[in-house]
């Protein structure tokens, strides 16, 4: 087992002449829960789609626990996406076979524990369901895993606070321990707490990557605040505002 | 993990053709005694059922083709280009297993639909118990008399299904790379990927005409090797397997090029 879990070492992506990311450089450990953190189109999701292999970098080179993307890492990695990814025809049962079948870290019995707890009927069909059930069964086939690394796009970006803090819940009390959850997010106040480490990420570039609780001590502010400074400035060199 | 990707491909073909396979024979069945009337009977109203009821077969038979063709279109663009494609590329598989599992999947089930056409055939002609025995006498005559001819016989067919085989492969793995190169681009990938299909068939066209240009003038190959008045067994085997090779070959530039596009240039929506 690697000490690191994930290297990006000079992270570049261009969507034909623009540029997503530019030489991004990242470590990160184990046993963290990491917010990637940034405005809309600042890179996060171009970084996660990287991360689990959706996507190639143009320039650059990751590895996760010491493998380059392929097969290895594929079932180390517990993907959330920013969509639905699953046929209408199917039950949520039918996706905890095809779960089971393909990551070996799928603990079913959990699954349904989890389903029992966010008020889901496994056995009804999705194209039944509301968005907001099949957001869940979507986050419960993720937490279900015992991954290495959680990499959840926006996983409370589409819902009411309420509704927030209970997939968060969710989220917390399921992670593998010895894995990192990266969650990548605006709504930064909402997660602050749990956080161990920040990273901001602006214009495809990493401004900053630090534990929450320095970031605390040496600017004397949580890190929401120092977020809204931090892409304020942005926006006021932009002109826009 | 190719089994596992085999038998979730198979489940959802066995899903979609759960109903128009089984009508397929259901409705042979039915002008199976309709059929005749039509001829036959005097009453208007016996010649309308069964001209409705062959109208009907005739209907299903072309759906089941056309249903065939967009199931392959769609698990392909669907399942692995568009929103489902975060699931499927996101497993621990490599892309070679997502396009063969598909493909595999698309001509076992182009084939069972050619078997349920002919059964559905064989279902309205009035054949007879005592016609099945005499086929069966035949097929007992002809292993009981086993000879080299047979046996050439027994393998051209072999030679003829598995170059039927490739050869549908060639055709579904050129409409995968279309799709595989239409996704590429940001906007109207479905009309990119029908210029995509048309393009491909322009430069194989032109491909053709070269090597084949080449084969009569320059090397000579077919007059020499397949001598058809020496030896007819031999030529015919032999043009098989050149046919073969070159359907294997076109499968393998297609297969490659389609895997290297989802490996390297992935680019969902």
């Amino acid at each position: 087992m690697n000490e690191l879990l994930v290297t990006c070492t000079g992270l570049t992506k261009y969507y034909g002449q623009k540029p997503a990311l530019t030489g991004v450089n990242l470590e990160l450990g184990r046993g963290r829960i990491v917010g990637l953190l940034g405005p809309n189109g600042s890179g996060k999701t171009t970084l996660i789609k990287i991360l689990c292999g959706l996507l190639q970098p143009t320039d650059g080179a990751i590895l996760i626990d010491g493998q380059p993307a392929g097969p290895y890492t594929k079932s180390v990695i517990s993907y959330l996406p920013d969509r639905m990814y699953f046929a209408d025809w199917m039950k949520a049962t039918d996706l905890f076979d095809l779960f089971a079948d393909f990551y070996a870290d799928f603990d079913r019995a959990r699954a349904m524990s989890m389903c029992a707890s966010l008020g889901v009927t496994p056995s009804d069909r999705l194209k039944s369901m509301s968005k907001g059930t099949k957001e869940k069964v979507q986050l419960v086939l993720v937490m279900a895993r015992k991954a290495q690394l959680y990499l959840l796009d926006e996983p409370i970006a589409g819902v009411d606070p309420a509704a927030r803090d209970f997939i968060l819940n969710t989220i917390l009390t399921n992670y593998n321990e010895d894995g990192t959850v990266l969650i990548s997010t605006h709504l930064i106040s909402d997660i602050e707490k749990v956080l161990d480490e920040a990273i901001f990420l602006k214009d495809g570039q990493i401004v900053l990557h630090d534990t929450a609780d320095n970031i605390r001590e040496r600017e004397n502010k949580s890190v929401d605040a120092l977020f809204r400074e931090v892409f304020r400035a942005q926006n006021m060199e932009g002109g826009a505002f | 993990m190719f089994g596992k990707l085999l038998k979730y491909d198979f489940r959802s073909m066995l899903k979609q053709f759960a109903f128009i396979w089984p009508a397929a024979l259901v409705l042979a069945l039915v002008n199976r005694f309709t059929v005749n009337s039509f001829v036959t009977s005097a009453s208007g109203l016996r010649q309308t059922v069964s001209g409705v009821a062959m109208l009907v077969y005739v209907g299903i038979m072309i759906a089941m083709f056309v249903v065939t063709i967009i199931f392959v279109i769609q698990r392909f663009f669907r399942g692995l280009l568009g929103d489902e494609g975060y699931l499927m590329h996101t497993l621990p598989v490599s892309p070679w297993q997502l396009i063969g599992s598909k493909l595999l999947c698309a001509v076992v089930t182009t084939l069972l639909s050619i078997v349920v056409a002919i059964l559905s055939i064989l279902l309205i002609m009035p054949i007879s118990w005592s016609n099945i025995l005499d086929m069966f006498k035949g097929f007992h005559y002809l292993f009981s008399h086993w000879n080299m001819e047979f046996t050439h016989g027994v393998l051209f067919l072999l030679e003829f299904l598995l170059f039927i085989c490739l050869g549908m492969a060639n055709g579904y793995l050129h409409l995968y790379l279309s799709m595989a190169i239409g996704h590429l681009f940001n906007r109207n990938r479905v009309a990119m990927s029908v210029v995509a299909y048309i393009a491909i068939n322009a430069l194989v066209g032109i491909l053709i005409g070269i090597l084949g240009n080449m084969g009569l003038r320059h090397l000579n190959i077919p007059y020499d090797l397949i001598n058809f008045e020496n030896s007819p067994t031999a030529a015919i085997h032999l043009s098989f397997w050149i046919s073969i090779l070159i359907a294997l070959a076109g499968d393998a530039v297609y297969f490659f090029c389609t895997e290297y596009i989802l490996r390297k240039r992935l680019n969902l929506e």
